[in-house]
């Protein structure tokens, strides 16, 4: 129980941290668009 | 070994608050102004030009989302209800992201240049109907914007030297600061800096704090020592499903539908990129929300009692008692974060209402006056922080009223997502369903009438009704009309053997579901005779562009000091 504990407590921050590296390169990837269009990016 | 649970909690002290607050709101302003223009776009200042890349969008969808109020409400969940509480918080609430984004599709085929839900109703069905919408958006948006001052103001306190209405006053000014002059625009681009530093902080926060207390010895510590209980061991707790998560799923589809932080956000975005960015935002708001609800639950399992007996002290609680001083200042700026993202979304939403449901649409899209648009925004912004700022100081439970306001948008939820599909629903058809679903959903919910003999059974069947019509929304959204009726039909029956004699002893949750129920029964029965064969098309015309001068770009938007690439290639003549 204890150790379905800690992976299950573990999870979450990787998972958060998954979620931050796809977003941080959809920014990059947004930024990249938009200058290659010579746009502002918002 | 761990401190001691009753060690002293870290202080920033006033000058460590200070600088962080500088900082943050430092760097917040510099994006603003990065973007600014000297003529904003009245359009651009609600929407951004319909077209925001993935990233911006679901960093703005993540950030906007995860308050500081969902990171207490989820420790207190983890604290309350155990190892499942959380997940009662943060995965119903991260569905309400998820269940949405069929509709939000919907609703920008039919409206791709709308700014407001409101308005896409007013060209749907009227005035009436808008208003209705626009008023449950701005009651929403206001307590969501005082609640996260008080929560601003609260840290501050609890961290510092400085009181509450020092806090509160600093949050205020920050956030309308960096909000004022670009609206949405500025709000977006601000929430992927914010979103880098609170995920950044729960990824670095949550196993610093596991670690710090021992581990996973502490977790068979907690239940030697007693302060654990069956149900709150238990990842399937009938306590956390019955008291927490039942009445949220309740409010999944009312939340999404109810806030205009997140239709401004459907209107926003480019069309293509719906999809991935509310899954996206989906799985980040559930992860973070979830995981720092473990702080609730290490708390619970370490037998630690809240500071001054309110639960909502627990996170900068353990963080201040647990953690180095540098993780405590990282902690700050989570909240920090959180809070600003989502209150300057909400300056932004309530904006975009007035902009648009009370002076656009009143004198007309072609007789706007872009230019006195924007004033009445930024008069909004401002006086919606100073409405927000004397609720804050009258400390009355906000989140109590938050939690109501959610169960009200209920009575709106199935009239707003038909009327996007069904071509027979009118106006009348829509005021009356919500109002009488409002009439039957206030009795129930604060037991003006005692729920029992007849009424209790006819308030149980109503809600049994509501379990199915909420369920067949959902299932509708992703799977169509026919998949739909066969979800809500058996969700209904399956819930008939123990709905009666049961539901009566949870008001909150058969409130909720008498929303849905008496909305949808007398819509339905209203519309399904009426020969109305509306239009899409006539939104499309209705709703659209005020500001018919496009929304120049100054030279140093391209991020990097350089010109746009139009402009550099452009012969100069020279």
């Amino acid at each position: 129980m204890t150790a379905l504990l800690t992976v299950y407590l573990l999870t979450w921050p990787v998972l958060v941290l998954g979620i931050l590296i796809t977003i941080a390169r959809g920014f990059l990837k947004d930024v990249k668009e938009a200058r290659k269009e010579g746009r502002p990016i918002i | 070994m761990p401190p001691a649970p009753a060690g002293e909690i870290s202080q920033l002290g006033i000058i460590g608050v200070i600088l962080l607050l500088l900082l943050f709101y430092g760097g917040t302003m510099w994006m603003s102004v990065a973007i600014s223009r000297k003529k904003e776009n009245a359009d651009d200042y609600m929407t951004a030009g319909n077209k925001i890349g993935f990233g911006v969008s679901a960093a703005s969808m993540t950030a906007t989302w995860i308050w500081a109020s969902s990171m207490y409400a989820s420790v207190t969940a983890g604290y309350t209800y155990g190892v499942s509480g959380p997940i009662h918080y943060g995965l119903w609430g991260a569905l309400m992201i998820l269940f949405i984004y069929p509709f939000g599709k919907r609703i920008r085929q039919v409206a791709p240049k709308a700014h407001t839900l409101a308005e896409v109703m007013y060209a749907r069905h009227g005035r009436s109907s808008q208003l209705m919408l626009a008023g449950s958006n701005v009651l929403g948006s206001v307590i969501s914007l005082t609640s996260n001052f008080i929560a601003g103001g609260a840290i501050i306190a609890m961290l510092s030297p400085l009181n509450f209405g020092a806090g509160i006053l600093i949050i205020a000014a920050g956030v309308l600061l960096y909000t004022l002059w670009s609206g949405f625009r500025a709000s977006v681009l601000t929430d992927f800096a914010q979103v880098l530093a609170m995920l950044g902080a729960a990824v670095i926060i949550i196993p610093a704090v596991f670690f710090v207390v021992g581990g996973p010895s502490m977790f068979a510590d907690g239940v030697a020592a007693g302060h654990v209980t069956p149900q709150q061991e238990s990842f399937f707790s009938s306590d956390a499903f019955m008291n927490q998560g039942a009445p949220y799923i309740a409010a999944v589809l009312a939340y999404a539908i109810g806030n205009q932080t997140i239709a401004q956000r459907l209107f926003a975005v480019r069309e293509d990129l719906i999809k991935p960015t509310f899954i996206t935002a989906t799985i980040g708001y559930g992860a973070t929300v979830i995981g720092i609800g473990m702080i609730g639950v290490m708390a619970l399992y370490l037998g630690i009692e809240p500071a001054g007996g309110d639960v909502n002290n627990l996170l900068p609680q353990m963080v201040g008692t647990y953690l180095p001083v540098v993780l405590v200042a990282l902690a700050f700026i989570m909240i920090i974060g959180s809070l600003s993202s989502t209150a300057d979304s909400d300056l932004s939403a309530l904006s975009s209402i007035v902009m648009t449901d009370i002076y656009g649409q009143s004198v007309g899209r072609k007789n706007a006056n872009p230019k006195l648009m924007i004033l009445i925004g930024r008069i909004t912004m401002i006086v919606a922080t100073a409405a927000a700022l004397f609720f804050a100081t009258a400390r009355f439970n906000i989140l109590d009223l938050l939690v109501f306001v959610g169960a009200l948008w209920g009575c709106l939820v199935f009239p707003v997502i038909a009327s996007f599909y069904w071509k027979k629903i009118t106006n009348k058809a829509f005021t009356v369903s919500v109002l009488a679903a409002l009439i039957v959903f206030l009795p129930v919910r604060f037991t003006l009438i005692p729920l029992t003999g007849p009424w209790a059974l006819l308030v149980e069947a109503l809600a049994i009704l509501g379990v199915g019509v909420v369920l067949g929304i959902m299932a509708f959204g992703f799977f169509g009309l026919r998949p739909a009726l066969v979800v809500g039909a058996i969700a209904t029956v399956a819930v008939l053997p123990f709905g009666f004699g049961y539901l009566r002893d949870f008001e909150t949750l058969s409130g909720s579901l008498v929303a849905y129920s008496v909305s949808f029964l007398v819509c339905y029965l209203m519309s399904f005779r009426s020969t109305q064969e509306f239009d899409f098309s006539v939104i499309n015309k209705i709703t659209g562009d005020f500001d018919e001068e496009a929304g120049v770009a100054d030279p140093i938007e391209t991020t990097d000091g350089r010109p746009p690439a139009s402009e550099a290639a452009a012969p100069t003549g020279r």
